[in-house]
């Protein structure tokens, strides 16, 4: 079992009550999964995917990742565990503007500080799966937006994480160019990459095993 | 990691050149001009630090309160130099200078004068306590006999150009020969001698063997044992006040005084020392040796330097977290990617690091440039000293520095972003962040309206002197220096002048209200020497025509008349001597005044009162002032007719080359030398200027990117507002009114802090203009049109913008 939350809520306080933003959610993710989660705007799916990804904290309930209780952890330990095992896909691929294709996706090796050499090929690696070695010097304001998704991708996958969060990856793209995006995720679930994908496309859902649904904040 | 930062942040740049730009030039300027300062305060702490043993040498000063008046001299008795080295284990050694004024040289082959101005005499011990090598001469001899002298290195080049000096004689004031027996290297700008190139053995003086220890006439410099704690000498320094003094003024002035008498009356007479070092910035003593600094100039200095700093150190943090909203989006990724909050303030501080270096390269190339202008500014010569390790040193230290404060604010802020919340556009946290560069803004904006006031004010007192009436009339008055070289022909002379149709009056003195000799005796009412009776009272020879000449307004009594014989022995006293002496103007007609010099008494009468009249700087009190019929003059003064200046000077010269040919014709305005009186406020004024310009320009460098920013970042609201009906007047109204709001606040909190601090300023000044509400309302008009049109651009801008164009960006 990769990861498993157990009674999760997330709240904020309004007007002296509380409005839950997630509320007992429960349920794991095995190693090789391709998990959808679906529901409508504000339903608390990119809230759920932040929790999953560290980024966000929760209020209640156990999370645990590759049998460590994150919500124990010191926050370094737990920015390790993040670096190490965690890649992420945006909607609006979030590249940093200023940096070639190239050099973004360097960027994540720089921060789990792997060699020069190392960092070198393992880019060019990347670059060739991808198919955009032809690309590698452009900056993302050069590429459209399947181009931009594909590098996102890259990124998320370059420090070889366990698991892949995409946040509506296909969101800002039209249908072609998201097909294309989902079957690059199928052929990665296919390698063994666990991914987990919020999404509002029910086309998008059926690329996945299993579906979570959530409304208001609960899992149906 | 770190070349990753590196290009970031030059990409960064690139993307903001604008932005970017400001920052960079904000900072420069700051950084040169506090560059600048610091050159010219490391160059005011410099003084005299040359010398070998500096910090064992000290001058002795004399605190004197006799009567009503108290005075502090740089000078002393000319037997205390003995009276210490033979009394005192703890002096090793004592030099005297005795100043002498400007002198005619001539060569002994030539009748053509040389006007020299810094002459001193002194004693043969001069090159071992100041550790001065002779490059020609023998240490052992030179000054050692009376008239010989030892010429500095440009004084000899002076009178005898590239030939050998030594051994050849000079003839001073067409009078007396000396040889010369020795040539030193010039003294540096920043040491006590540097004006002196004339050095005159002591032993030619008369009255260096002198015995009283009344006069303080003498600059006496004492070496102390290394070691000696100074406390403890001066301390001890005081007993010659009864061991000689006390003796002396019993034997020779007032038979029945005693120490106990002396001091019960609240007088004194103290002994002070001055360390060599400290003597350019911390004494302002009757007679310095040089016009020395007002270590209150060193810190107002300071002040200003630190506040430039601080402007471009606040403006650098502005402009930072204003763009840091356009880098959150960056922030969030990296934390996304794996990169954790000391990883982001490392690489928020390298950026600044980086800008801070640029800005530093930048400050240095333009205060190179600037530095002939700052030169004539401050009167200084200053170079940057490239060839110092120590100062790249110093500003690689500074660019640290700066770059850690300027980046840090920019850098601990931004790193706090949250990635979940900045990645779906939110904004981190920035209400926060912009009440805090509101504060800044209002920050910046104090110092400069506190500069500005203090501008202001400076001129306005320079001005208030300018229109003053000074009790004198100082315009169209032509002053022709060292006329004493005529000899005999004076009196041709000034009555050729004199029948000139351009020339009004003539007078011939060595005394004037604009800075030139200045001699004061003590004078006792009807020849009593007790205290009541005593007047300090500077004492000026005149003749008949001085008070005509200078316009002196006589309020009872009479002038000098040449009816009367017996005025050789009368005296005209101002207002200010007759208050000291109890006497109202009228009554103060017919009395008697004695003058005891020492050798003889000699009995004046007063036949008239002045009304007083400033013959010091305003900043000081008027002192009581006599006037007496004297022949000896140095000083021919015309007052004249007429605004044909050049013609005029051209006749008068003709007069001179007839009667004194050969002998330097030197002239100069009584306004010039008048206003030179008031230098070191000019020079504070345009200092002040200068650099509130530089303060406000960074600090609209500031507002200016600010407006840019927030033109920008209310870009969706502004298009919102104009779909809604807003005009563009309104909207520009709108985007201004929140910037002048912090301007106001920031004159309300500066004007008071400035009112103060000018204040006290002006409270240095006798005579000082008053601060008034106009000049208050001034300033702040200025800072708040400076302020509208630095932001109004960007604000018409925004404000004009096409809404649908603005809308469609989000």
């Amino acid at each position: 079992m990769l990861l498993q939350l157990k009674n999760i809520s997330k709240w904020v306080q309004s007007g002296g009550q509380r409005v839950f933003l997630l509320k007992d959610i429960n349920f794991w993710v095995n190693e090789g999964d391709f998990i959808s989660i679906m529901g409508p705007s504000g339903s608390g799916k990119s809230t759920l995917l932040n929790i999953i990804g560290m980024l966000d904290d929760f209020d209640q309930g156990e999370y645990t990742f590759l049998d460590e209780k994150v919500h124990n952890l010191k926050e370094k330990h737990r920015a390790n565990l993040f670096k190490q095992h965690i890649g992420f896909v945006f909607q609006a691929y979030h590249l940093v503007d200023e940096l070639t294709v190239k050099e973004n996706l360097e960027m994540p090796l720089l921060y789990k500080k792997v060699s020069s050499s190392e960092r070198k090929s393992l880019v060019a690696d990347m670059l060739d799966r991808f198919n955009i070695v032809g690309k590698k010097d452009l900056f993302p304001s050069q590429l459209s937006g399947g181009q931009q998704q594909l590098v996102g991708i890259a990124r998320a996958l370059i420090a070889s994480p366990k698991l892949i969060l995409a946040d509506e990856p296909t969101g800002n793209l039209n249908s072609k160019q998201g097909e294309e995006i989902m079957e690059v995720f199928t052929q990665l679930n296919k390698e063994g990459v666990t991914i987990l994908q919020v999404t509002h496309s029910e086309k998008n859902m059926t690329y996945g095993s299993r579906v979570i649904n959530l409304l208001d904040g609960k899992m149906q | 990691m770190f070349k990753n930062y590196i290009k970031i942040a030059i990409r960064n740049f690139r993307n903001q050149p604008f932005l970017t730009f400001l920052n960079i030039f904000g900072l420069a300027i700051g950084m040169m001009g506090s560059l600048l300062i610091c050159l010219y305060i490391y160059d005011e702490f410099s003084y005299d630090k040359m010398f070998a043993d500096a910090d064992r040498i000290y001058k002795v000063n004399v605190d004197l309160k006799y009567g009503s008046q108290a005075r502090e001299f740089a000078t002393a008795p000319p037997a205390m130099a003995s009276a210490l080295v033979n009394d005192y284990p703890q002096v090793e050694q004592a030099t005297r200078f005795r100043r002498s004024g400007s002198m005619m040289i001539h060569k002994t082959d030539t009748k053509k004068n040389i006007k020299s101005t810094g002459n001193t005499f002194v004693d043969p011990s001069f090159f071992d306590m100041f550790g001065i090598h002779l490059i020609e001469g023998d240490v052992k001899t030179a000054l050692q006999e009376p008239n010989t002298l030892v010429l500095t290195k440009s004084g000899a080049q002076k009178y005898f150009g590239s030939d050998s000096a030594l051994g050849k004689n000079l003839v001073v004031e067409n009078r007396d020969t000396y040889t010369v027996t020795g040539i030193i290297d010039d003294f540096p700008q920043n040491s006590f001698l540097r004006d002196y190139t004339v050095f005159m053995a002591m032993s030619g003086l008369e009255d260096s063997k002198s015995l009283s220890w009344t006069n303080n006439n003498f600059y006496t410099f004492v070496k102390l044992i290394p070691g000696e704690n100074i406390k403890n000498f001066e301390e001890k320094l005081q007993s010659i006040f009864s061991r000689y003094v006390v003796p002396f003024v019993q034997k020779n002035i007032s038979p029945d005084i005693t120490e106990e008498r002396f001091k019960s009356e609240g007088n004194y007479l103290r002994y002070t020392t001055t360390n060599l070092t400290d003597i350019h910035l911390s004494s302002n003593r009757v007679a310095e040796m040089n016009l020395n600094n007002d270590i209150q100039n060193i810190y107002i200095l300071s002040c200003i330097a630190l506040f430039l700093i601080l402007l471009a150190i606040v403006n650098f943090m502005n402009l930072s977290t204003a763009q840091s909203l356009r880098r959150a989006k960056e922030v969030g990724v990296r934390k996304t990617l794996g990169s954790n909050k000391w990883d982001l303030i490392k690489q928020f501080l390298t950026e600044s690091g980086v800008q801070s270096g640029i800005a530093l390269l930048l400050a240095i190339t333009i205060a190179t440039i600037a530095m002939p202008y700052f030169n004539q500014l401050s009167g200084k010569m200053i170079t940057i000293p490239f060839d110092n390790p120590i100062f790249w040193l110093i500003l690689v230290l500074a660019v640290l520095v700066l770059g850690i404060l300027s980046g840090s604010y920019p850098a601990f802020y931004m790193s706090k972003f949250k990635p979940a919340l900045v990645l779906k556009g939110g904004k981190g946290n920035s209400i926060d962040a912009s009440r805090i560069r509101n504060i800044l803004v209002v920050f910046q904006f104090a110092i400069s309206v506190i500069l500005i006031l203090s501008t202001l004010v400076i001129y306005q007192q320079l001005q208030f002197i300018k229109n003053k009436d000074v009790g004198f009339a100082k315009e169209q008055t032509l002053l022709i220096n060292d006329v004493y070289t005529a000899g005999d022909q004076l009196q041709s002379f000034k009555q050729e002048v004199q029948q000139l149709t351009q020339v009004k009056h003539t007078t011939l003195t060595s005394f004037l209200p604009t800075p030139s000799n200045r001699r004061d005796h003590a004078y006792y009412l009807d020849g009593v020497a007790a205290q009541e009776n005593t007047i300090q009272m500077q004492s000026w020879a005149v003749d008949h025509d001085y008070v005509s000449t200078l316009d002196l307004e006589i309020i009872a009594g009479r002038d000098f008349d040449r009816q009367f014989k017996t005025d050789s022995t009368a005296i005209i006293i101002n207002e200010t001597s007759g208050t000291i002496l109890g006497l109202t103007p009228a009554e103060a007609i017919g009395k008697k005044l004695a003058l005891d010099d020492g050798s003889n008494e000699t009995i004046y009468t007063v036949i008239g009162v002045i009304k007083d009249f400033h013959f010091q700087s305003l900043r000081d009190d008027v002192e009581a002032l006599g006037l007496r019929l004297e022949s000896r003059a140095s000083m021919l003064v015309v007052k004249l007719d007429t605004d044909q200046y050049a013609d005029t000077i051209d006749k008068i010269e003709q007069i001179w080359n007839k009667v004194a040919s050969g002998q330097p014709f030197d002239y100069y305005f009584m306004d010039d030398s008048f206003n030179n009186l008031y230098q070191s406020e000019q020079q504070l004024g345009d200092i002040f200027i200068t650099f509130t310009s530089l303060s406000l320009l960074i600090a609209c460098f500031g507002l200016f990117g600010l407006a840019t920013f927030n033109a920008e970042k209310r870009t969706r609201e502004i298009g919102v507002r104009k779909v809604m009906g807003a005009s563009v007047s309104q909207v520009t109204y709108k985007l201004t009114i929140d910037f002048l709001k912090l301007v106001g606040i920031a004159i309300v909190i500066a004007l008071p802090i400035g009112w103060y601090a000018m204040n006290r300023w002006l409270e240095g000044f006798s005579y000082h203009t008053e601060l008034s509400w106009p000049m208050f309302a001034l300033v702040a008009f200025i800072v708040i049109a400076i302020s509208i049109l630095t932001i109004s651009y960007q604000s018409i801008k925004a404000a004009m913008a096409n809404p649908v164009k603005s809308l469609r960006t989000e």
